[in-house]
C-alpha cells in the first residue's frame, strides 16, 4: 500500500487522454518518423457576445459528412473510411434533418460506434434551445468543415469559406463540434 | 475545428468548441472550449441519452455566454464510465502486438492513398 492510497485520489490514468503523445508514439511505431505538427498558438482571439444569447443567431459547425451510400461502410460501427472524406466546406438547411456520419474521422472505435448522431451533431437539441428561447434562433444553415491534413489548406481556403457562409447568414455565434 | 473557431472569432463571431481531445484543442488555443472526457466522437453527449445531450449543449451555451477570457476551458462533470480503463486503449502502441502494428501500417497506407485520390483527382486525359 502506497502513501497515497487512502487520500481519495483518482487512479493516475483517470485523466484526459494525452492524444498528442499517444498519436506521436503510435505513428512512430508504425514506421512514420516525421511527427505530425499540431496547430499551436501562444495567443487566442476573443469576441465577447454583444447581446444576450436569447437574441443571438447561432450556427452549428460540424466535421461530420453527409452519408453517401456509394462510399462504403459509414457505420454505425464502421472502420475508418477515407473514401467518405470531403475536401470542401458544405452547408445544409438547419430546419430539416440530415444523415451525417463520422466514419471518415479518427473516433474511438473501441469504445463508441457512431450510432447516435446527436452525440456529434446536436442540431435537434439546438433547435429545442431556440424553441424555448434559450437562444434567439438557429442560423438557417449549418456548415461542414473539412478535416484536411494540410493546415495551409484549412487556413487559406476552408476557414475563409466558412466565415463567408456564416456572414451570409449573419450569425452572432457559432458552436463547433469536433470529432 | 480549432483553427475555424479562431478564424470566426477573429472576424467578430463568438465561438465555442465542443470536443473530447483536451490537449489538442488547448495546444492550438481557442476562445471557449467545452471539454467532455468521453471517447472521441461524443463531444455532444452520451449516445442514446437525451438528458446527457441536453445537459452538454446547455453547458456549452453557458460557457459561450459567460467565458471571461480566451482559452476558457470548462470540463463537463459527466463521466463516460466509473471505470477509467477505456482511456488506455486509444492508439496505445503498448497494447498492440507486432502483427497488429503491421496490419495497421498496411491499412493506414491504403486509407491514405484513398484520401489522396479524392483530394487530387487525376487530370483529365487530353
Amino acid at each position: 500500500m502506497s502513501a497515497h492510497d487512502n487520500l481519495g485520489f483518482a487512479p493516475k490514468e483517470d485523466a484526459p487522454i494525452p492524444y498528442m503523445q499517444r498519436i506521436r508514439d503510435y505513428y512512430l511505431a508504425l514506421g512514420y518518423p516525421t511527427p505530425y505538427r499540431w496547430a499551436h498558438y501562444a495567443e487566442a482571439p476573443f469576441q465577447p457576445l454583444e447581446k444576450p444569447l436569447a437574441q443571438c443567431r447561432v450556427a452549428l459547425i460540424t466535421t461530420a459528412a453527409p452519408y453517401q451510400p456509394s462510399k462504403g461502410d459509414q457505420g454505425p460501427g464502421a472502420p475508418y473510411n477515407a473514401a467518405a472524406k470531403f475536401y470542401a466546406v458544405y452547408s445544409g438547411e438547419s430546419a430539416v434533418d440530415h444523415d451525417l456520419r463520422i466514419s471518415h474521422l479518427a473516433i474511438d472505435r473501441a469504445h463508441t460506434t457512431g450510432e447516435d448522431a446527436n452525440t456529434w451533431f446536436p442540431l435537434a437539441q439546438l433547435r429545442r434551445c431556440a424553441a424555448v428561447g434559450r437562444i434567439g434562433e438557429v442560423a438557417p444553415h449549418f456548415h461542414g468543415m473539412p478535416t484536411n491534413r494540410s493546415h495551409r489548406t484549412t487556413l487559406e481556403k476552408d476557414c475563409p469559406e466558412l466565415l463567408a457562409r456564416c456572414r451570409e447568414d449573419r450569425v452572432d455565434a457559432a458552436i463547433l463540434v469536433a470529432n | 475545428m480549432s483553427l475555424a473557431a479562431r478564424h470566426l472569432e477573429e472576424n467578430g463571431i463568438a465561438t465555442l468548441v465542443m470536443g473530447c481531445a483536451k490537449d489538442v484543442v488547448e495546444y492550438c488555443g481557442v476562445p471557449r472550449f467545452l471539454f467532455s472526457d468521453f471517447p472521441l466522437g461524443n463531444a455532444a453527449g452520451r449516445p442514446k441519452d437525451p438528458r446527457s445531450q441536453a445537459f452538454t449543449l446547455e453547458l456549452a451555451l453557458r460557457v459561450l455566454e459567460a467565458a471571461p477570457a480566451p482559452r476558457t476551458t470548462v470540463q463537463s462533470p459527466l463521466r463516460w464510465s466509473a471505470d477509467p480503463s477505456w482511456k488506455l486503449d486509444y492508439s496505445n502502441i503498448a497494447r498492440l502486438s507486432e502483427e497488429e502494428i503491421r496490419l495497421r501500417r498496411d491499412e493506414f497506407d491504403r486509407q491514405k492513398e484513398i484520401a489522396r485520390r479524392i483530394r487530387e483527382p487525376p487530370a483529365r486525359a487530353k
